[in-house]
């Protein structure tokens, strides 16, 4: 997962996609949205709209729905989730609401409330028989 | 590092509060505080009323700021709205319309 520090990108190229985060002592209510990626460390109490990745560190916190391209969590989220990539759910998350994306993971120790909907294809041993 | 930096491509549309240093190279509408220095840097465009401990301004920012030490208008800013500090610089090429009130 390489990400680059906010301190080396560019700014002078126009296209390049920016980091973002919203630090510790930091607190948004109302919409984010936009391009790149983004680490959130504080707080949101709003809808969070993005075309790069979300992090929700440690220390952070979403209250409201969330559409990114991946989503890894490792504090707390009390929304749903609607990801064209990867939802990663950390031990140490407490997650609250409806996650949709390509894959879901969901690891030991996260405390978690919802529906996972996650699509992919059942491996071929798992598929209904054929003519049966 | 930085406490907040708001991408280029980021729009923040509400309240954006903060303890710390706040680096703002996107888009805020709404209102922006922040106990630590605040930047907006060239090409962020902020529509919002603007407090912090100190404010550099290289960017557009549409809306009253005020600033408990300074505020620094660098060259190519833009600022529509009042200023209040106890010091304030308008570099050359800085475009400003509004009042200023430096507390005296």
């Amino acid at each position: 997962m390489a990400r680059g520090s906010a301190v080396e990108r560019s700014r002078t190229s126009e296209t390049s996609e920016s980091s973002s985060v919203l630090g510790r002592g930091a607190r948004v209510r109302g919409r984010v949205s936009g391009d790149g990626d983004l680490r959130v460390e504080g707080q949101i109490e709003g809808d969070v709209t993005l075309s790069g990745e979300l992090s929700i560190d440690q220390t952070g916190s979403i209250r409201g729905d969330v559409d990114a391209a991946s989503v890894t969590i490792t504090g707390v989220l009390q929304g749903d989730v609607a990801s064209r990539g990867a939802v990663t759910i950390r031990a140490s998350a407490k997650v609250k609401g409806n996650m949709g994306g390509a894959e879901v993971s969901l690891e030991e120790g996260a405390s978690f409330a919802g529906r996972i909907e996650a699509e992919f294809d059942l491996p071929a041993e798992l598929m209904p028989r054929q003519g049966r | 590092m930085a406490g907040t930096i708001i991408g280029q491509g980021i729009t923040i549309e509400g309240e954006l509060t903060s303890d710390e240093e706040v680096v703002v190279a996107g888009t805020i509408r709404g209102k922006l505080s922040a106990d630590g220095p605040v930047t907006i840097e060239a090409g962020a465009v902020v529509e919002a009323d603007v407090s912090a401990a100190s404010l550099a301004v290289g960017g557009t920012v549409t809306g009253n700021v005020s600033a408990a030490e300074r505020v620094d208008l660098l060259g190519g800013a833009r600022l529509i709205g009042d200023v209040k500090a106890a010091r304030l610089t308008i570099a050359d090429g800085a475009s400003f319309k509004g009042n200023v009130d430096m507390d005296v």
